[in-house]
């Protein structure tokens, strides 16, 4: 019975100094760090997107990055990418400030994570709340949930896979948001509605749409130029 | 015989100014909305598309040839139809006013020849006139704006083609709307058949075509019923074409019901041709 | 038996309830040049239209070279050249062009000599390239005709083929209708309301009047069958009055002026009249007899014969 209330007692110790020892922001930090071990990187993908209202067959684009926020996206013929996910940077996301809390720990796709609650302070970002799970055995955001003020809420979900015996990149990112805020134009076709079309308009379904990148051929820190990044980019 | 009077027919349309017209139009037209769209092009896309790039980043360029192409071939289907009915409208009725039927039909050929050579031959002009449209918008079009990825705009759904996808497209597509204008073409020609001024035949067409269109367009109930008996609504069905999938059922309907059409027109016409007292 | 060439038998036409043609019949032999008269809204053209079928009659039947119009038109058409009412063409062609394009629909094979030779006959050879649009009345007139003797046709049927021609073009006309008829043995049908060139030309005729047959025969027997207004040119009119007062002569004067009488006479009587004359010591300078269809004509269509 003493034996039993000692490591009861010892486990509740552990658990509190465990918690207590647990801070969000260096949680966060080391994510960043971890970032910012990639200066640049040139990678190939592929997009598929899987929206309701939207038909388009996948898509091959290249994207380039360099710290901390330069993206350049280049493809042979028309590609559509997801503009939240697409800017994402921990680097950029996590200097703006903000406010962050532990939680609490799940499990994700037989991964730990840590669940990390973050609150940007003051008006001038989009986002209202994020909530992040993050593995902190790699120091990588496995999934990410925002709730932005114009568009609804967004989830971006990551998978990675090692990089040149060093490095944690993206295999597959993918983004599912809401889209029943986006209209339609009649634009210059004025077009009369057919009988099925005007069926899915009273279907109220709700409408969430995904978009799947998949990302392979990385060359990381190859040191690629400013030059590249003020070329004509896409909005 | 009949080939001979075709040839006669061809000649004949083809020495009178007004067939150049609908060539000539086309061929202002279609370079004028080029230059538009070479201009404004981007900023028209940008607006149609405007509520997508909201969350969207678009990467390369939805501006080329084929959604020019696009673009005009769904304006012109209210213009082809007038450029149409000028001469089927013609075809009959303007050998009453010139008064040359007194030297036509008493030749030793029949009434049916003599409708169904002309007939032929508005359906060849049709087939030239949507080629000519077909030369310039594709063609030129493709080698001022280049191939890409097509956006088609529908009414609840956007559909981006891979430019791998789009050329058998506009082949069916164009097709498809000879199909349609030989429906107008017929019909402009029938009421060619009851009347000896061409002007009736194009007037009266032209406003056939436009109270259907007015019709279809509308939402109401008492016309939702007769909707699908107007025949405009299947000739507007090109766009299918550019559904993916392709809904073929709808297509077989809407090529039946314009077939349907082109042999009533016309086998009225001949019935009416054939009976008729020539007085001109 | 004579080949009856045209046999039409009770035909009718109704526009609307108004009778444009009731119960005609003619016959045309072989080798007729056939007058077809009557004053304006007669039913001549209707009944032309109806024999080159241009329009279906009501009742009635019409045979052509012996065969039934309603069943064999095509075979008819080839061997049939017509002018109806005012030639037209297409004035955006040449006459060469235009002929082309209807001997190529002949039935008939028609070279290019054969063209040229058939505008030289009607003298257009050398506008033979003219659009047609240039061309004046009379010319068009004459292209009609070239149209309806292009392919050598057995019957032709010619309505009103002398208007707008100058007295030239009549005489030409009219040569061509008697070489047409004699020297090649065509079957000619003539509607026109200048009677006189009709009487020259003709050897039977018809008269209709509003729609209904009025007379038909040979022109001469029609002619010699009823009077003939004679002018006696008188040295005194007055003497010459005096001397006819009692005698039945009297009656048959319809007019006169200081020059001349003129009476209204079978045409065996002009001989008599004039014996009667002389025996009397009347002085006549000239006998100027003014029988004609034209007069027939009017008198038939007015109601007064």
């Amino acid at each position: 019975m003493k034996n039993l209330f000692l490591v009861l007692l010892i486990l509740i110790g552990i658990n509190a100094a465990y918690s207590q020892s647990k801070n969000p922001d260096e949680i966060l930090k080391r994510v960043t760090e971890t970032f910012e071990m990639i200066k640049d990187y040139e990678v190939d993908v592929l997009i598929n997107v899987n929206v309701k209202f939207l038909k388009m067959p996948d898509r091959k684009a290249k994207i380039f990055y360099k710290q901390p926020d330069k993206i350049f996206v280049e493809s042979e013929g028309f590609a559509l990418l997801p503009k939240q996910g697409l800017n994402f940077s921990p680097l950029t996301f996590l200097q703006t400030a903000h406010t962050a809390l532990i939680d609490r720990v799940e499990e994700l796709n037989r991964i730990n994570t840590t669940v990390i609650k973050v609150i940007p302070i003051g008006n001038k970002s989009d986002i209202i709340l994020s909530t992040l799970w993050i593995d902190e055995s790699r120091n990588l955001i496995m999934k990410i949930e925002s709730s932005t003020k114009p568009d609804g809420s967004i989830v971006i979900e990551f998978q990675y896979s090692k990089i040149d015996d060093n490095f944690y990149l993206p295999s597959t990112i993918v983004f599912t948001f809401d889209v029943d805020k986006v209209y339609f134009p009649t634009g210059i076709t004025g077009e009369m509605n057919s009988e099925s079309e005007k069926k899915d308009k009273k279907n109220d379904i709700a409408k969430q749409g995904k978009v799947t990148i998949t990302y392979s051929n990385y060359k990381v820190n190859q040191g690629l130029s400013d030059e590249l990044f003020k070329k004509e980019s896409p909005n | 015989m009949i080939l001979t009077l075709i040839r006669i027919e061809l000649l004949k349309i083809f020495r009178k100014w007004r067939t150049y017209i609908g060539f000539i139009a086309i061929g202002i037209l279609v370079p004028v909305i080029h230059t538009a769209m070479y201009y404004e092009g981007q900023e028209s896309l940008d607006f149609m598309t405007r509520n997508l790039q909201q969350s969207f980043v678009f990467v390369g360029n939805l501006l080329n040839g084929y959604f020019i192409s696009y673009i005009i071939l769904n304006a012109l289907t209210i213009h082809i139809p007038f450029l149409i009915t000028l001469v089927a409208g013609d075809l009959l009725a303007g050998e009453a006013t010139a008064g040359t039927y007194r030297i036509l039909l008493t030749r030793p050929v029949s009434r049916f020849q003599v409708v169904s050579s002309k007939f032929l031959t508005g359906i060849i002009y049709t087939n030239l006139l949507v080629l000519w449209l077909a030369v310039m918008s594709l063609g030129v079009g493709l080698l001022l704006f280049g191939i890409g990825e097509l956006i088609v705009i529908r009414s609840d759904t956007i559909i981006i083609l891979d430019k791998s996808d789009v050329i058998w497209r506009f082949m069916l597509a164009y097709g498809f709307a000879t199909l349609g204008m030989s429906v107008v073409c017929s019909l402009a020609f029938l009421f060619s058949s009851l009347v000896e001024n061409a002007i009736g035949p194009i007037i009266s067409t032209m406003a056939v075509i436009i109270v259907f269109i007015i019709i279809s367009a509308l939402d109401i109930d008492v016309f939702k019923s007769i909707q699908p008996y107007l025949f405009v609504n299947y000739i507007l069905n090109w766009r299918e074409f550019f559904n993916d999938p392709l809904d073929f059922p709808r297509i077989v309907e809407s090529v039946s019901i314009l077939l349907a059409h082109l042999v009533l027109f016309f086998g009225t016409a001949v019935y009416i041709f054939k009976k008729k007292d020539i007085l001109s | 038996m004579e080949e009856k060439v045209i046999e039409v038998i009770n035909l009718t036409k109704v526009f609307r309830e108004v009778k444009a043609v009731e119960g005609l019949n003619l016959n045309v032999n072989r080798g007729d040049v056939f007058g077809f008269l009557g004053p304006n809204g007669a039913g001549k053209s209707t009944t032309i239209r109806m024999l080159v079928s241009l329009i279906a009659p009501q009742e009635g039947s019409i045979k052509i070279l012996g065969r039934s119009l309603n069943q064999n038109k095509r075979e008819i058409s080839g061997r049939v050249g017509a002018i109806v009412e005012k030639p037209d063409f297409y004035n955006y062609l040449s006459a060469y062009k235009n002929l082309e394009i209807l001997g190529r629909i002949s039935g008939k094979s028609i070279s290019k000599k054969r063209i040229i030779d058939t505008l030289e006959l009607v003298g257009l050879a050398a506008r033979f390239n003219s659009k047609v649009k240039t061309y004046s009345h009379g010319m068009k007139q004459r292209l009609g005709i070239a149209q309806a003797l292009l392919h050598d046709p057995e019957l032709i049927i010619l309505d009103e083929p002398t208007t707008g021609l100058d007295p030239q073009g009549l005489k030409e006309i009219r040569d061509l209708i008697i070489h047409l008829s004699k020297t090649e043995g065509k079957t000619i049908f003539l509607s026109s309301h200048i009677l006189s060139e009709v009487e020259l030309v003709a050897n039977r005729m018809i008269i209709i009047n509003k729609g209904k047959t009025i007379v038909e025969g040979n022109v001469s027997e029609l002619l010699n069958s009823s009077n003939v207004k004679v002018t006696f040119e008188v040295d005194n009119v007055e003497e010459a009055k005096k001397v006819l007062e009692t005698t039945r002569w009297s009656v048959k004067i319809r007019t006169f002026s200081d020059k001349e009488i003129i009476f209204e006479l079978d045409s065996d009587e002009i001989a008599e009249l004039n014996k009667y004359f002389v025996e009397s010591g009347v002085s006549v300078k000239a006998i100027i007899p003014s029988r004609s269809l034209e007069d027939y004509f009017l008198k038939i269509t007015s109601g007064t014969e």
